[in-house]
């Protein structure tokens, strides 16, 4: 009788927890390679300097004595799990951005880093 | 008759959670973007600090703006929780009519840092305000 309702309770866990799970990956933009910044120098290396090394930047703005140049990579981590009555879904973006700095004369003046892309995680939402 | 009865039930409890499942349904989501921010108050002091020591403290800003007189940086991390309850009976395959009640609520908290500066990159203003220590529900059931 004991090994029948452990039985019972295991098959009701079992048909409770049916469902599926999912776990998907995005990837923006190829990596930001920190050994790629050690040649860029500010107070000598140019717009066009930073644009042979990198690429085309993402996005360009126009700051009031000069410009800054804006690298952007994005990686985000999606989970779900669906099960009978109820269902979790989670979403983590994290990002990698490298912000140059440019005077008028288009020379570097200063760059920021924050490399956090690889810091997107799978989890739950709780 | 106890042992019928004990079969019953255990036929009902594997009965039940296939046939709701798609009736009632809770869902919960959540989302995060971007990392921690902090606000190191002490090291950003207004008319001294410089953009550069803000780039080697914290790191390359979200977003770049200029503003009246200079120029602006934005740090921000967004934090998204979703909770939803549905129930229905989905029969609109069979039969025209359906019947479904949900409810739901959203909410999205920033953490944001803005730092002004001026045209000669010194830091002229800063703001910090971090919403996502602010509890769920709490902000929920909150008419404001």
């Amino acid at each position: 009788m004991k090994s029948a309702s452990s039985l019972g309770i295991s098959l009701l866990i079992l048909v409770l927890c049916s469902g599926c799970v999912v776990l998907g990956k995005n990837t923006e933009y190829q990596p930001l390679d920190p050994i790629l910044l050690e040649p860029l120098v500010p107070g000598q290396s140019r717009a066009a300097d930073v644009c042979k090394v990198l690429g085309a930047p993402s996005q360009v703005v126009e700051l009031s004595n000069g410009n800054a140049y804006v690298y952007r990579r994005s990686v985000t981590k999606g989970t779900g799990v669906w099960l009978v009555l109820v269902s979790f879904v989670n979403g983590e973006q994290q990002h990698d951005h490298v912000v140059f700095f440019f005077d008028k004369n288009d020379l570097l003046t200063h760059y920021g880093v924050s490399l956090n892309a690889g810091k997107a995680s799978y989890g739950f939402p709780f | 008759m106890a042992s019928r009865s004990k079969r019953i039930v255990a036929v009902a409890l594997f009965l039940i959670p296939p046939l709701l499942s798609g009736c009632i349904t809770y869902q919960l989501l959540g989302g995060v973007e971007g990392g921690e921010i902090s606000y190191p108050s002490d090291r950003l002091v207004v008319g001294k600090t410089t953009l550069g020591e803000v780039l080697v403290l914290l790191g390359a800003p979200d977003k770049v703006g200029r503003v009246n007189e200079g120029d602006l940086l934005i740090y921000q991390r967004a934090v998204l929780r979703r909770n939803r309850l549905s129930v229905g009976i989905p029969l609109a395959d069979i039969w025209r009519l359906g019947i479904d009640l949900s409810a739901y609520g959203s909410l999205v908290r920033y953490d944001r840092l803005v730092l002004l500066f001026t045209p000669e990159g010194i830091l002229s203003g800063a703001a910090f305000e971090k919403s996502s220590d602010h509890p769920y529900w709490k902000a929920m059931t909150s008419d404001s």
